[in-house]
C-alpha cells in the first residue's frame, strides 16, 4: 500500500493530466462515432451543438427547463427537473472541480493554447491580479442571467411582457463551446451570424466576439475563460459535498508560495490561507499542480472518500523538478 | 552511616556540605578559593572529615559544583551550580512553603532563578561579563571603609539619613566615587546604604526580567548582610527568605543530589 | 609608517588571529567522538581556507560578493560569475571592524565590514560587485561605508513586508532590475538555459540538504548539529558541484550508520532547536557549547543554515519572463527574517519545527546589537511557554570571553530539560 502511495506521490501529475485531457476530449467530442453517451447532465462543456458528442452539457437542458412557466415548473415536470439536477450533482460530486481540470474540452483547448504559446517562446501578459479577481465575479452574474432570462420566457416579471423564445438558451448562444467544439467535427455552421431574428443576430454576434476573446485571452493568459465560467460558479455551490477533496494542512505550510506561483487561475489563498482545511476555491479546477509544486510533506493533499490519492512530498517534489529536462 | 558530600568551588570561596542518609545537613565548611583551589578544596575536605572524625570511605559519593567543578577530578559526578542551588533552596525552604524564586549573590556573579511548582528550574538570568553588584563589590567597599565585610550590614542599619545615591555600578568607577564621597565628608553608614541600594536595584532589574514570584529565597554569602537584605526587600517590594547558612545552600544541594543519586536512582538523575 | 605598510601589518596580524580562531573552532568540533569520516572534506575545507587569511575562492571566474541570503544567487551564476557570501563569523574581523564601526553594532555586520576593510586592496579588485539587499538597518547603512572604501556596490531594494501584492510586485521588479544590472557587471547575458541550470544546481543542493536534515532528526541521531553548520556554512563559498558531491557522500555514510543502528550521541540527549542570529564559522560558539553540554541540535531556524537551502524555486514556463519572478518569489515569500513586518511566519515555522521534530527545548541566540532578533525574542518565548517548551535566550557576540559563563547557563538549561523529561516518564 505504501509503495503504491509513494508511486502516486512521486508521479508527474501534469503529464498524466495532459493524456487524461486528450482521452476526455476524444470521448466528449468524438464519442458519438462509437455511439457513446455518458449522459445529458454532465457538469462540463460537452457541447450539444456538436453532433458527435459523447455526452451533453447540463447547462443547455437546464436553461431550457427554466423557460417553463411556474405552473409547469411546480407540477410533475418539476420532478423531472429535480432528477436532472440530482444527476448533474451526482456526476459532479464524484470528481468535484476536477471536471474542469481534467475533462472540460474548453479547458483542454485553453491549455493547448498555452502550450502553443510556450513553444513559440511568447511570454504571458502581465496584468493586475486584484483587478482581475474583481472581474471574476462576472461568472456569478452570468449564472444568474442564464437562470433569469429563460424564466422571463415562461413567466412575466413585475408585469413586464414575456421574452420570446429566441432568448431560450442565452448562455449557449454566447458560449465558445458552441462555436468551437463542432469545428472539431468539421462543422463550421456555428461560426455564422444568425440573421433570422434581431435577438438571434445579437446573440450570435456576441457569441463570435466572445469566441475571439476566448482564443486571444487564453493565448495570453492561462485559463482566461475559466475565471468567467458560469458552470464553475454552479459547481462551487455543490463543491463542499464532493467526494474528491483538496485539503491543506496549514501547520505544515511555510507560505513559500510555490503553489500560488504555478496556479493557472491565480488563487492566492492556496499559499496564504492557513486556517481552512478545504482549500477548493471557486476558480479552482483541481489540476493539482499546486500539490505537485509543494515541497512540504503532507501539506497539500487530494483525497477521494478520505483516501489520499495524491499528496505533496519533498521526495516527489524534487524528483519532478529535477527530472523535467532529462 | 553513609555520608554524601557536595563541594561547591566558587570564585571566592569553597563550600563543602555533608549530608546523611536522611538528607539533612550533617556538617559544613568553607575556605577561600585561592589560587590553588584544587589543593585547597582537597585540604578543606580532609579537614572537615577529620573534624567530624569520619573516614573518607564513609563518604560514598561526592558531587562537585560551581565554577571549578570540572577541574575537581576526585568528584564522582558534577552538576551545574544553578541546578544544585535550586535543589538546596527547595529542601531548605521546605518548612517555609514553596520556593519559587532564588536570588543568589556570589563572589563574582549574581543569579536569579525562577522555579516551577515542582521545584524545577523554569528560567534563570545571570549578570553578564561584569562583576558589578556582586560579592566583589562588597569586598571593595569594605576595604575602602576599612572594615570587615561582615560589619557592613550593621553599619548600614545605623544610618541616620537616607542612603546616598551611588551612580556607578561598575566596581572600578564606584570605588573612586566612594572615595570622593568620603572626602566630601559624607557619613559611612549612608554611603554603605547607598551601595547596598545600588546593588539591590541591579538585582531587582535582573529579577524583573524573568518575573518574581513568592516565596523569594536569598542565598550566597552576601545574604548575611542585613543591610543588603533590607535594601533588596525594599527594591523587590517582597519579603525575602534567608536561610540560616546562606553560603552553603548550593553545596548542600549538591550533597543532597549525591545522596539521591546513590540511594534512589543509582546514578545521577540529572545527567 | 606609510599607509600601505600599516595596512599590510594589520592584515598580517588579523590573518594570524583568524587562523588561530579557525583552528580552535575546528579543534573543538573534531574533539567530539565519532565524527563521520566524510566530514573530513569539510574539516579540510575550512582548514585550508582560513589558514592564511585567504577568504575568496580563486578559479578564474568573476566573483560577486553577497551580504545576505536574500540575494538570488541563481542570477549571479547564470550571468557567469561565482557568488560568495561575505557574511563573516570571525572575531578577528569583528575586532578589525571595531576600529571604525559603532560599539553597539551587530558583530556579523561589523566582522564583514572589518574583513572588507582589512583586505580592501585585494578584495576591491577581486569582487566585481557586492550585492546588498535593503534588509536590516545595519546592512543598509553599510552601503555608503563600502562605497567610501571604493567597493562597487549593487543595492537590491527589498520591501519591508511581504504580505501585499504591491510588495510582491515591487520585489519582482527589483529582482528583474538586479538581473539586468548583474549581467552588465559580469558582461554576460542571462539566458533561460543558463538560469535553468543554476536553478537546478541549487535544487540539487536543496534536495541533499533536506535529506541531511532528515537524518539529523532521527531518533537514533547519526550526526550532530555542529557538523551540519559546517556543511551549510560552506555553501557560502564552496563550489556547488563539489559541495553536492561531498554532501552526497556524507549522506551515504550516515545512511549506513542509520541502518547499523549507530547513535552519535546518547539517545536520551535533549533534542533542541536553535534559532536567532546566525552562527557562522568560526563563531560556532553557542552550538558547540550546547552539544558539549550533552544537548543535541536536531533542527535550526537560522539564515546560515536551514533558511539558506530549504526553499526551492518553482516556475511554470522555461522562459525568463516566468523564471525571474519565480526566483524573486523564492527569496521573499518563505523568508522569515525578523526584518520583515509582520513576521508571524517565523513563529509559526518554529512551532511547526518544534512539533514535527519532537523538540524539547529551544536555544535562541541574539547577537548584541542585532535588534530585530532581540525584539522578537519575547514573543517567541511566550509562544513556546504556551506550548510547554522551555527556551534559553542568550545574548552574546563573537568574543570568546563569555564561554565560561555561557557554559554554566547552557548546562543548567540542559539539566532542567532532563529533569522535565524524567518527570514525564
Amino acid at each position: 500500500m505504501s509503495s503504491i502511495r509513494k508511486f502516486l506521490n512521486n508521479s508527474d501529475i501534469n503529464r498524466f493530466r495532459f493524456y487524461f485531457q486528450l482521452v476526455a476530449f476524444g470521448l466528449l467530442v468524438y464519442g458519438g462515432y462509437l455511439s457513446i453517451n455518458i449522459g445529458d447532465q454532465l457538469p462540463t462543456f460537452a457541447c450539444v451543438f456538436d453532433d458527435k458528442r459523447g455526452g451533453s452539457c447540463y447547462l443547455m437542458g437546464f436553461q431550457h427547463q427554466m423557460t417553463f412557466p411556474y405552473a409547469r415548473l411546480f407540477s410533475g415536470a418539476g420532478i423531472g427537473i429535480l432528477i436532472g439536477l440530482l444527476t448533474f450533482v451526482g456526476f459532479f460530486i464524484i470528481f468535484n472541480k476536477a471536471w474542469c481540470g481534467f475533462a472540460c474540452p474548453l479547458g483542454a483547448i485553453q491549455d493547448w493554447l498555452t502550450m502553443l504559446r510556450c513553444k513559440m517562446g511568447i511570454y504571458y501578459s502581465s496584468y493586475s491580479e486584484p483587478v482581475f479577481k474583481r472581474l471574476s465575479t462576472i461568472k456569478y452574474i452570468l449564472l444568474a442571467l442564464l437562470i433569469l432570462i429563460p424564466m422571463g420566457i415562461g413567466n412575466s416579471f413585475f408585469g413586464l411582457p414575456t421574452l420570446n423564445h429566441d432568448f431560450g438558451v442565452p448562455f449557449c448562444m454566447i458560449c465558445p463551446g458552441r462555436t468551437l467544439l463542432p469545428l472539431f467535427n468539421g462543422d463550421f455552421s456555428q461560426l455564422a451570424i444568425d440573421f433570422s431574428s434581431k435577438t438571434k443576430m445579437v446573440f450570435s454576434g456576441l457569441g463570435l466576439g466572445i469566441t475571439g476573446m476566448f482564443l486571444a485571452g487564453a493565448f495570453a493568459k492561462k485559463r482566461f475563460f475559466c475565471l468567467f465560467c458560469p458552470m464553475s460558479a454552479l459547481h462551487y455551490i455543490f463543491s463542499r459535498a464532493s467526494l474528491l477533496r483538496l485539503t491543506k494542512d496549514g501547520e505544515k505550510c511555510t507560505r513559500c508560495g510555490n503553489c500560488y506561483r504555478v496556479c493557472d487561475v491565480g488563487i492566492r489563498a492556496i499559499a496564504d490561507d492557513l486556517e481552512h482545511i478545504n482549500i477548493v476555491k471557486d476558480d479552482c479546477m483541481m489540476c493539482l499542480k499546486c500539490v505537485s509544486a509543494c515541497p512540504e510533506d503532507g501539506c497539500l493533499k487530494a483525497s477521494f472518500l478520505g483516501m489520499p490519492v495524491y499528496e505533496s512530498t519533498a521526495e516527489g517534489f524534487f524528483r519532478r523538478r529535477l527530472k523535467e529536462d532529462d | 552511616m553513609n555520608y554524601f558530600a557536595g563541594i561547591d568551588i566558587g570564585s571566592t570561596s569553597i563550600k563543602i556540605a555533608l549530608c546523611d542518609e536522611e538528607g539533612s545537613l550533617a556538617a559544613h565548611a568553607t575556605c577561600p578559593t585561592g589560587s590553588h583551589f584544587h589543593q585547597n578544596a582537597k585540604a578543606a575536605f580532609t579537614d572537615l572529615l577529620t573534624r567530624e572524625s569520619l573516614q573518607r570511605e564513609e563518604v560514598s559519593y561526592v558531587m562537585a559544583t560551581g565554577y571549578g567543578r570540572k577541574l575537581y577530578r576526585e568528584a564522582d559526578d558534577i552538576i551545574s551550580e544553578i541546578t544544585a542551588n535550586c535543589i538546596g533552596a527547595t529542601k531548605i525552604g521546605l518548612e517555609n512553603g514553596e520556593i519559587r524564586t532564588i536570588i543568589n549573590i556570589g563572589g563574582q556573579d549574581l543569579k536569579v532563578i525562577s522555579l516551577d511548582t515542582d521545584g524545577h528550574v523554569k528560567n534563570f538570568a545571570m549578570n553578564d561579563k561584569c562583576a558589578a553588584g556582586t560579592g566583589r563589590f562588597l569586598e571593595m567597599t569594605a576595604r575602602n571603609m576599612e572594615m570587615d565585610v561582615m560589619e557592613l550590614g550593621d553599619c548600614h542599619l545605623s544610618a541616620k539619613g537616607p542612603p546616598i545615591t551611588i551612580n556607578s555600578t561598575c566596581t572600578v568607577f564606584a570605588e573612586s566615587e566612594i572615595i570622593s564621597l568620603l572626602g566630601n565628608g559624607h557619613g559611612q553608614p549612608e554611603i554603605i546604604a547607598g551601595i547596598h541600594y545600588s546593588i539591590a536595584r541591579r538585582v531587582a532589574r535582573l529579577a524583573k526580567r524573568i518575573g518574581v514570584e513568592e516565596t523569594v529565597f536569598f542565598d550566597g554569602g552576601p545574604a548575611l548582610n542585613r543591610g543588603l537584605v533590607e535594601a533588596l526587600e525594599n527594591e523587590l517590594m517582597q519579603p525575602l527568605y534567608i536561610p540560616e547558612l546562606p553560603q552553603v545552600t548550593t553545596a548542600y544541594g549538591a550533597a543532597f543530589l549525591a545522596m539521591e543519586s546513590v540511594l534512589y536512582v543509582g546514578g545521577n538523575k540529572y545527567a | 609608517m606609510i599607509e600601505s605598510e600599516r595596512q599590510a601589518r594589520v592584515r598580517k596580524s588579523t590573518s594570524l588571529h583568524l587562523a588561530m580562531e579557525a583552528a580552535e573552532t575546528l579543534r573543538q568540533i573534531t574533539e567530539f567522538p565519532d565524527n563521520p569520516e566524510s566530514m573530513a572534506y569539510f574539516y579540510d575545507l575550512y582548514q585550508s581556507r582560513f589558514k592564511d587569511g585567504m577568504i575568496l575562492p580563486q578559479n578564474g571566474k568573476k566573483l560577486v560578493g553577497t551580504m545576505c541570503l536574500q540575494v538570488p544567487d541563481e542570477l549571479i551564476v547564470a550571468a557567469g560569475a561565482v557568488p560568495v557570501r561575505l557574511c563573516s563569523g570571525a572575531y578577528a574581523f569583528d575586532q578589525a571592524g571595531g576600529d571604525f564601526m559603532p560599539a553597539k553594532s551587530c558583530p556579523l555586520v561589523r566582522a564583514t565590514m572589518g574583513m572588507l576593510q582589512v583586505n580592501n586592496d585585494t578584495m576591491k579588485d577581486n569582487l566585481s560587485t557586492i550585492v546588498i539587499p535593503t534588509t536590516c538597518d545595519q546592512k543598509r547603512s553599510s552601503v555608503e561605508m563600502l562605497r567610501n572604501m571604493d567597493y562597487p556596490v549593487t543595492v537590491l531594494e527589498m520591501p519591508a513586508s511581504k504580505e501585499s501584492d504591491e510588495a510582491r510586485t515591487y520585489w519582482q521588479e527589483s529582482v528583474k532590475q538586479f538581473a539586468l544590472s548583474i549581467q552588465k557587471t559580469c558582461g554576460r547575458k542571462i539566458t533561460a538555459k543558463a538560469l535553468n541550470a543554476a536553478v537546478r544546481t541549487k535544487l540539487e543542493a536543496g534536495k541533499l540538504f533536506r535529506s541531511l536534515q532528515q537524518l539529523r532528526t532521527e531518533s537514533h541521531p547519526v550526526i550532530l548539529g555542529k557538523d551540519i553548520w559546517l556543511v551549510s556554512n560552506s555553501y557560502f563559498f564552496d563550489d556547488p558541484d563539489q559541495w553536492c558531491k561531498a554532501v552526497g557522500k556524507l549522506i551515504a555514510e550516515l545512511d549506513s550508520r542509520k541502518s547499523a543502528g549507530f547513535s552519535a550521541i546518547n539517545r536520551k540527549a535533549p533534542r533542541l532547536l536553535f534559532t536567532g542570529s546566525p552562527p557562522i564559522f568560526p563563531n560556532l560558539k553557542l552550538p558547540i557549547l550546547v552539544e558539549q553540554a550533552g544537548g543535541l541540535v536536531v533542527a535550526d531556524e537560522t539564515c546560515s543554515s536551514e533558511r539558506l537551502l530549504h526553499d526551492a524555486v518553482v516556475f511554470d514556463e522555461k522562459n525568463l519572463n516566468d523564471m525571474v519572478p519565480a526566483i524573486a518569489d523564492r527569496y521573499l515569500k518563505p523568508c522569515t527574517c525578523p526584518c520583515l513586518t509582520p513576521n508571524t511566519d517565523r513563529a509559526k515555522k518554529i512551532l511547526e519545527m518544534v512539533r514535527s521534530n519532537r523538540v524539547e527545548g529551544v536555544v535562541y541566540q541574539a547577537f548584541s546589537g542585532c535588534l530585530p532578533y532581540e525584539m522578537e525574542q519575547r514573543g517567541i518565548s511566550d509562544m513556546l511557554s504556551r506550548e510547554g517548551v522551555p527556551m534559553l535566550f542568550v545574548e552574546t557576540d563573537y568574543s570568546p570571553e563569555d564561554q565560561g559563563q555561557l557554559s554554566t547557563r547552557v548546562e543548567a538549561f540542559i539539566e532542567s530539560i532532563k529533569v522535565r523529561k524524567r518527570k514525564k516518564q
